[in-house]
């Protein structure tokens, strides 16, 4: 694990670079056709989510699969204010009903480590699901909800870049904060963290209820994408691990690697989708396997790894 | 004499059956620098555990600075000025000495007053402990020797009013130790801290501090000045008793 650009400055070069990026981005619904914009969407969406997660589990090594939890509940917030709320208030309630949540039980959860959290946190996205299922049927009289009047794929895809660029902005203003600091100690060892005075459990529980935000107001942006809406779509723990994978491959210790792993892994997933439909996941399966195995820290080792040998040569 | 810096009342850790710490009473007053020793097992380590919060006592009572910290989080002690290292160096490996001094700064001696000017910043804190040539370097590629001073160094970043030193000379060489010895007077005489001091290595220990208290199967056995100890015949027998050798 490598702390290296732990409270670096972005230089001249990467700040117009990434003006330049948001620029394009911006301008990409009026440039790109339905296939490729709805391409992009996703490149944004796993963007946010994994930025996200990385800067709550990627420094503190607790391995979250609650994101699915955390984006239906968004998602749900969007579908039951389907009538009375305008589309940013969803999004905005949704990242707070989820990060709400992520408050709630993590004062119950965070104390655990390792598989336990894993596991226990796996099993809120199916707990949530099967509580709304319960709910709906029983009280609504319904297995899913009707979205018939949504935003138009412009509004929706510049909603999501929106989120996703706050993700990122919180992330890089959260690794150079007193918070971060704090995050990156716990995941290099809690207790020592705490002997040196850091209030390791409401850090905890603030890092996973900022980190759930996005995840939230992701889901509740993104549920109008579906017209219809029932819990086994939205709370898709395919989701959680695929956003695990994409911080993991591109290194969750960095903000830049989440973010040229979704765009990557986007985009070679609906490559090997379109080319190989039945060979795809073996192939992607193979292709993680290899990652794991030869590039440990994540694409972004890639040029820490390089930086390094310069520094050394 | 003024409210100690730190007071355990009848403290007692019991894990299942067995009784780690058994009813130990201890004041530790401003600037005093106290050894504590023990056959392996006696119970130190668990004891500084609970006097650093990382564990709570089964019972009695841990009065710091004159308020009660019983059964609160490793973090408050930190903040009212206790704070410590472990018997194996745990630097933040991937930081750089820097970064793990400043760690202790940021957090539980960010608004704590300082008398010394050693405690200004990481930087001096550093300079105080021999290590300014590694303050870039990463602490997981120190030397054994650079971490345990790094750890030391990090607990210094609290600015605490007591220090709490587990086996800081533990598998250093006989010069390290005397080294040690030296820099831990220098941690009570010119940064006027309260320290406790637990090491194996009873001789040089013996040598450097007023005061010491004795560990036995969790019990205190001894509390005194080192000549006194030393002929107290509770602790030659828990010493030649139970576990001959128990010098190395």
């Amino acid at each position: 694990m490598t702390m290296s650009g732990f409270r670096e400055r972005p230089s001249r070069v990467t700040i117009a670079a990434l003006a330049t990026g948001v620029l394009a981005l911006a301008v990409a619904p009026w440039v790109l056709n339905e296939f490729l914009l709805s391409l992009a969407l996703t490149c944004l969406m796993y963007a946010g989510l994994a930025v996200s997660w990385a800067m709550f589990s990627g420094a503190t090594n607790y391995l979250s699969l609650a994101t699915a939890a955390f984006f239906g509940i968004g998602a749900y917030v969007t579908a039951l204010g389907y009538e009375s709320l305008t589309y940013p208030v969803s999004v905005f309630l949704g990242g707070l009903a989820a990060s709400a949540f992520a408050a709630i039980v993590g004062v119950a959860i965070l104390h655990l480590r390792g598989a336990y959290f894993a596991v226990l946190t796996f099993g809120l996205g199916e707990l949530v699901r099967h509580a709304i299922t319960f709910v709906e049927k029983k009280y609504s009289g319904t297995v899913g909800r009707v979205l018939t009047e949504t935003p138009e794929a412009a509004t929706v895809y510049l909603t999501v870049l929106v989120v996703a660029l706050a993700a990122v902005a919180v992330c890089v203003a959260v690794r150079s904060s007193r918070f971060g600091l704090a995050l990156a100690g716990i995941g290099a060892d809690e207790q020592r963290a705490q002997t040196l005075g850091v209030n390791t459990r409401l850090v905890k529980i603030g890092g996973f209820a900022l980190s759930a935000f996005f995840a939230g107001a992701l889901g509740a942006a993104m549920a109008v994408r579906w017209t219809y809406i029932d819990p086994p779509a939205v709370f898709n723990p395919f989701i959680g691990f695929q956003t695990v994978l994409i911080a993991m491959v591109g290194g969750a210790q960095t903000v830049a690697g989440p973010l040229v792993a979704s765009i990557v892994f986007s985009l070679l997933t609906e490559l090997l989708r379109l080319q190989f439909p039945y060979l795809f996941l073996i192939i992607l399966g193979t292709l993680l396997i290899l990652l794991v195995l030869y590039l440990p820290g994540g694409i972004a080792s890639l040029w820490t790894r390089k930086r390094a040998g310069k520094r050394d040569g | 004499m003024a409210e100690p810096v730190l007071r355990a009342e009848e403290v007692s850790v019991h894990f299942g059956g067995l009784v780690a710490v058994d009813c130990v009473s201890l004041e530790v007053g401003s600037r005093e620098l106290v050894g504590m020793i023990g056959p392996n097992g006696a119970g130190k380590t668990t004891l500084f555990h609970t006097l650093s919060g990382v564990l709570a006592p089964t019972s009695g009572r841990l009065v710091v600075a004159g308020e009660n910290l019983t059964g609160r989080g490793a973090h408050i002690y930190a903040r009212s000025g206790v704070a410590r290292t472990f018997q194996t160096p745990r630097v933040f490996a991937a930081m750089s000495a820097e970064e793990n001094v400043r760690f202790g700064l940021e957090f539980a001696g960010r608004s704590r007053t300082h008398a010394h000017d050693a405690f200004d910043n990481a930087a001096s804190i550093l300079g105080f402990l021999g290590l300014a040539d590694s303050a870039g370097i990463p602490a997981g590629e120190l030397t054994p020797a650079k971490q345990r001073l790094l750890e030391i160094g990090m607990a210094l970043g609290a600015r605490p009013k007591l220090l709490l030193l587990d086996e800081v000379a533990a598998g250093l060489t006989e010069g390290e130790v005397e080294l040690a010895a030296a820099l831990i007077r220098r941690v009570r005489d010119e940064l006027g801290l309260a320290v406790i001091w637990i090491e194996h290595a009873v001789r040089v220990l013996m040598k450097s501090v007023e005061r010491v208290v004795v560990l036995h199967q969790g019990r205190m056995i001894a509390d005194g000045a080192p000549q006194d100890v030393a002929r107290d015949p509770a602790v030659v027998e828990a010493y030649l008793g139970g576990e001959a050798g128990g010098e190395a």
